[in-house]
């Protein structure tokens, strides 16, 4: 299992952060997430691969200075 | 206690203004010229036109300046305000005050917007705003004491030149036994050397038992301070609770204060961590989306920024409540203690640097190419101590390097030191030069468009590429963001009243990243909404950071997220509550809009304010060098080929680089004429007659002003 923000959700075999939002409501405006306490920026979501018992936090749009 | 010798010049006492809705209703006027201290009564008219904090500084400075003001004429004032709900206990944000005065950048209006004490405590000492102008012949130390309600005059002699330790002096001095009772506006010793000077306001740390600081960085305030021989100005106050302001609605108050800072104890810890990181969480996050200065903003990003982001900081920062104003959960304004400088006065000492936050790092790191985070500690700590804005530092710091590599400037000019992108103990040499008002960094100090005209007049420096690459606009520098991808963006710094400054728009993402606004007119609109919204904090006396950047968690699925529109909500609920003025959100844009739109007519009154000003240098639009465009080839192939329809096979990077500054050129002039659509402006820029009349700031003098610059 892995999970996002308080939710459970099933991991399978070559995951990654992409195919995760994937499956996601409500996730356009997601630029950044911390995977496992780790900031992980969209350019990266498509190689970023997920283990299984992740924990993801989907942060909100990038408000800028 | 030795070293302080102060002489009393004047002193008056006053009556206690109590404070009802948020307001005083009372200016202070202090004239060192004269040494006259004028309180004045504020009309009903200009608080419900202006609003407070920065509306209120506007209207004080309108009022003070002419046309012809130069920034070190004794007439430009500094102003400073609070606003109506500036001062709120708890409120997330509820404590910032507005300097404004003419910047020895720009020669047009600059304000900056500060944490610390001291807005409130000037309020509860019973006036909404204060104005200093003239010059003093000496070093001069202004009192207001809330407590007693005497204002006073010192002169000062051999008080400590930084801000570092003269600010600690001063809260000693003036409440021994409470010192939480005093904050203090200073400045160090580099704002007399330079045009970027900044003001340090301070607070008591309670936990710490330590003097901290927040600085009003932007536009040289700082040296028209020094200019004016300001030494301090002090202000005492005794406890402040949610009543101080004497709510219309307490209870209204205690529910939305209460709401949101709840939502932030809970919400941070899941979101951006802002109470551990600060804002150094931006580092990763803009040099993965290539938006992070490095080199003078020629890239957007660097294999060895991480080192300089939130992981290496989190472990840095002391760990405490780090609020700059009381009870804000947020608590961002973090700090380093015990950090050993190893270069200038305080070397092998031990000291507590406050920050550094997102833009210093950015600046003052990866943009001069220096990826160690104790370097970019040291020059936070000095810009501090020395009164240096670290934006205009980094900024130019970063100009004169790329002029380095380019030949432009040799070793000839800047005294036999080697100024490569990298070279962190040349830089931060250039700093305390720029403190002392010798050497290069002397020259440095005059910010990035005086540089270009010096380089060019006295070393033949080739002034067209120095125009492509000094990233100032309006005379001042830029903050720290890679604005290439974003039209949006360019509009936001390009078209910012003050200068290229992020305070009034940023939308990078929404723009570049989210493809949120395709149209001209989707930006246009951006364009308009939040500036005006982003100015309302200004007005009110309140921190930007707790409306978007911890959000609701249903924030994502609002039509307009962005926006945060629950937030927004409740800060009219919150307006409401203290003032009595029954607001909705819509209102809080009409209230910045009046007090925006006259600050465009109050640039036009000092010479500017015209579309001819709202330019950019070209790396703020794309790739000034094949290098450049190399860097990105693949994204600017594709863009000349499928958005303008170009066969690019048999053209050489440089015709490539030619064409797309052409078209970006051309965007970025059609992006101007939505904006100024969407403001209300006409073609040139300048607000036209119906729009001051519906903004009810169509005073005669304003009228008159318009109608001599082709308003209709
Ligand atoms: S959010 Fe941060 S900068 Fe703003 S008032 Fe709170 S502590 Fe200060």
């Amino acid at each position: 299992m892995i999970k996002v923000d308080d939710k459970q959700l099933p991991w399978s075999e070559n995951m990654t952060l992409s195919s995760v939002l994937k499956t996601l409501d409500s996730v356009d405006l997601c630029a950044v997430v911390r995977l496992n306490g780790k900031l992980v920026s969209s350019p990266n979501f498509d190689k970023t691969p997920i283990e299984n018992n992740a924990e993801i936090q989907l942060l909100p749009l990038v408000a800028g200075g | 206690m030795g070293r302080l010798h102060l002489k009393e010049i004047k002193s008056i006492s006053y009556e206690h203004a109590d404070v009802k809705k948020g307001y005083t209703d009372q200016s202070l006027r202090i004239n060192l010229d004269a040494t006259d201290i004028i309180i004045t009564p504020i009309e009903e008219k200009v608080k419900k036109t202006f609003i407070g904090g920065k509306g209120y500084d506007l209207w004080m400075m309108w009022n003070a300046v002419s046309g012809s003001t130069k920034w070190n004429d004794p007439e430009n004032a500094i102003c400073i305000s609070s606003g109506p709900l500036g001062g709120t206990p708890g409120y997330p944000g509820g404590g910032k005050s507005i300097v404004t005065s003419i910047s020895p950048l720009t020669g047009a209006p600059i304000d900056s917007n500060v944490g610390g004490y001291f807005g409130p405590y000037k309020k509860f000492s019973g006036f909404d705003v204060i104005q200093v102008d003239g010059k003093a012949k000496k070093d001069t130390i202004i009192f207001i004491d809330g407590i007693e309600n005497t204002i006073t005059l010192f002169e000062s002699e051999n008080l400590p030149t930084d801000a570092y330790e003269l600010s600690d002096i001063l809260t000693r001095h003036f409440d021994k036994d409470k010192p939480i009772n005093v904050s203090v506006v200073t400045t160090g010793p580099g704002a007399a050397n330079t045009f970027f000077g900044c003001l340090n306001f301070s607070w008591w740390d309670a936990g710490r038992k330590r003097v901290r600081y927040k600085q009003a960085g932007r536009g040289g305030i700082g040296t028209v301070f020094a200019d004016k021989k300001i030494k301090a100005i002090v202000a005492r106050c005794g406890t402040i609770s949610m009543k101080t302001n004497n709510p219309a609605d307490f209870e209204g108050l205690k529910r939305v204060t209460k709401t949101h800072a709840k939502e932030i104890h809970d919400l941070d810890p899941k979101q951006n961590r802002m109470s551990l990181v600060g804002t150094t969480h931006l580092v990763p996050i803009m040099n993965d989306h290539d938006c992070l200065p490095v080199h003078n903003f020629k890239f957007g990003s660097h294999p060895e920024s991480r080192v300089i982001g939130e992981e290496t900081y989190e472990h840095l920062f002391d760990k405490g409540f780090d609020g700059c104003w009381k009870g804000c959960t947020v608590a961002c304004s973090h700090g380093v203690k015990d950090f050993s400088p190893v270069t200038g006065p305080y070397r092998g000492q031990t000291v507590f640097v406050d920050g550094p936050e997102y833009e210093t790092i950015a600046g003052c790191g990866a943009n001069l190419g220096i990826f160690d985070a104790h370097t970019i500690l040291e020059i936070n700590f000095y810009c501090d101590a020395y009164g240096l804005d670290t934006i205009s530092v980094g900024t130019s710091l970063g100009f004169v390097m790329e002029c380095f590599e380019n030949n432009l400037i040799t070793t000839k000019h800047t005294g036999g030191m080697a100024l490569n992108f990298g070279n962190r103990f040349n830089a931060l040499t250039l700093i305390h030069q720029m403190a002392t008002g010798e050497g290069f960094g002397a020259i440095i100090g005059k910010g990035v468009r005086r540089m270009k005209a010096i380089f060019a007049q006295e070393f033949g420096a080739d002034m067209a590429f120095m125009q492509d690459i000094g990233m100032e606009s309006k005379g001042l520098e830029f903050s720290e963001y890679i604005t290439k991808e974003s039209l949006a963006q360019q509009g936001g710094y390009g078209l910012a009243l003050k200068g290229p400054q992020h305070d009034e728009a940023w939308l990078i993402f929404l723009d570049m990243v989210h493809n949120f606004m395709p149209t001209f007119e989707n930006k246009a609109e951006a364009l308009h909404w939040f500036p005006m919204f982003r100015t309302w904090f200004g007005l009110c006396g309140l921190c930007k950071l707790p409306w978007n950047d911890i959000v609701p968690e249903d924030n994502k699925t609002m039509p307009e997220p962005a926006k945060v529109a629950k937030h927004v909500g409740w800060y009219a609920d919150f307006f409401s509550a203290v003032t009595g003025r029954k607001t909705g959100p819509d209102d809080l844009i009409s209230m910045s809009e009046s007090v925006y739109n006259f600050q465009r007519v109050f640039n036009l009154k000092m010479g500017f304010g015209t579309r001819e000003y709202d330019t950019l240098p070209y790396r703020a639009m794309g790739p000034v060098t094949v290098e450049e465009y190399e860097s990105r080839q693949e994204r600017y192939d594709k863009q000349l080929k499928e958005k303008y329809g170009l066969q690019i096979t048999d053209m050489s990077a440089k015709e490539k680089v030619a064409v797309l500054r052409q078209k970006r050129e051309e965007q970025y002039e059609l992006l101007k004429d939505a904006v100024y659509e969407r403001r209300g402006w006409n073609n040139n820029g300048i607000p036209t007659l119906e729009t001051i009349q519906r903004l009810g700031i169509d005073f005669p003098d304003v009228v008159e002003l318009l109608k001599k610059n082709g308003a209709t």
